[in-house]
């Protein structure tokens, strides 16, 4: 099967490979797998006083096209508010890059990615919260 | 079943060998000298599909996935436990930095603890597929990808030392 271009340019030179303090109360940490092929997927946003994400990382241990997903959900996050965030989906992610349709469920996997981090990170600020009211 | 087999998980490997070899020999091409055009067209098309269900059951994910097949489940829903990702995870990064270290002993380390791991899950397999407990295996057979997963990467590696 052949990758699209996008896929491809990501997956050469993919952007925002990396970790981020996942101790951080301003950071969100999403951890995903595909059950269906072994993939693995961390995807990390650290987020502004503001609500802005002002950076986001990932690491991806799979295809070319799960790169690809979360490579771009990184960039597409970088500069968003998290309410914003909140509204990527998948087929936007499988449209920008083409992805065919055997390839769909690694844009799922950074959809759900995104979510996870999004969940962590909110829980994290609900806890601290709790804590200084308390 | 086209190799003859009782279908279960813990399955006697040296037999399943002994079994294939038996038939491959049956219907092999060089074995059918003067039959007729539609027997040995017969005798390939078996041929095939004894190929196909040995390498489907010599491999544990595929034998494990055609189990549950045959009670009607699928295999690619269950999600294993957010722990159990946080160690694949922590593999996987263990396994790149050994290879990027080219670092070939830290790697075959790896891949022993794996391999045992991996042996672990099979015998889980076994117990639930035994026991008639087809849905406590689908999270296993999930465990068992990542795992052989890892062990792919490996192969991947001791290629590229060999080369």
């Amino acid at each position: 099967m052949a990758y699209s271009e996008k896929v491809i340019e990501h997956y050469e030179n993919p952007k925002n490979v990396g970790t981020l303090d996942k101790d951080a109360d301003d950071v969100g940490t999403g951890l995903v797998g595909a059950p269906a092929c072994g993939d693995v997927m961390r995807l990390q946003i650290k987020v502004s006083d503001e609500g802005v994400i002002e950076d986001a990382k990932f690491k991806t241990f799979g295809c070319g096209s799960a790169i690809a997903s979360s490579s771009l959900a990184t960039e597409w996050l970088k500069g968003k508010r998290v309410d914003e965030a909140e509204t990527i989906k998948n087929s936007m992610i499988a449209e920008e890059l083409n992805l065919p349709p055997v390839k769909i469920h690694c844009s799922v996997l950074a959809e759900d990615a995104i979510k996870s981090a999004i969940a962590d990170f909110k829980q994290k600020q609900a806890a601290k919260r709790a804590l200084q009211g308390g | 079943m086209t190799l003859g087999l009782t279908p279960t998980y813990g399955l006697d490997l040296s037999a399943l060998d002994a079994r294939y070899h038996e038939l491959s020999k049956v219907v092999h091409p060089d074995r059918q000298a003067g039959r007729s055009p539609a027997e040995r067209r017969r005798a390939l098309s078996l041929a095939v599909d004894v190929n196909a269900a040995y390498r489907a059951l010599r491999d544990p994910v595929r034998r494990a996935e055609a189990m549950l097949a045959r009670g009607g489940r699928a295999s690619d829903r269950a999600a294993p436990s957010p722990a159990f990702l946080m160690d694949v995870m922590e593999l996987r990064e263990g396994l790149a930095a050994a290879r990027a270290a080219s670092d070939l002993g830290r790697v075959r380390g790896m891949a022993d603890e794996v391999r045992a791991r991996r042996d672990r899950v099979i015998a889980g397999l076994a117990a639930a597929f035994g026991a008639g407990r087809d849905d406590d295996a689908v999270p296993l057979v999930a465990e068992l990808r990542y795992l052989a997963r890892f062990l792919d990467e490996v192969r991947a590696i001791e290629e590229e030392a060999d080369a």
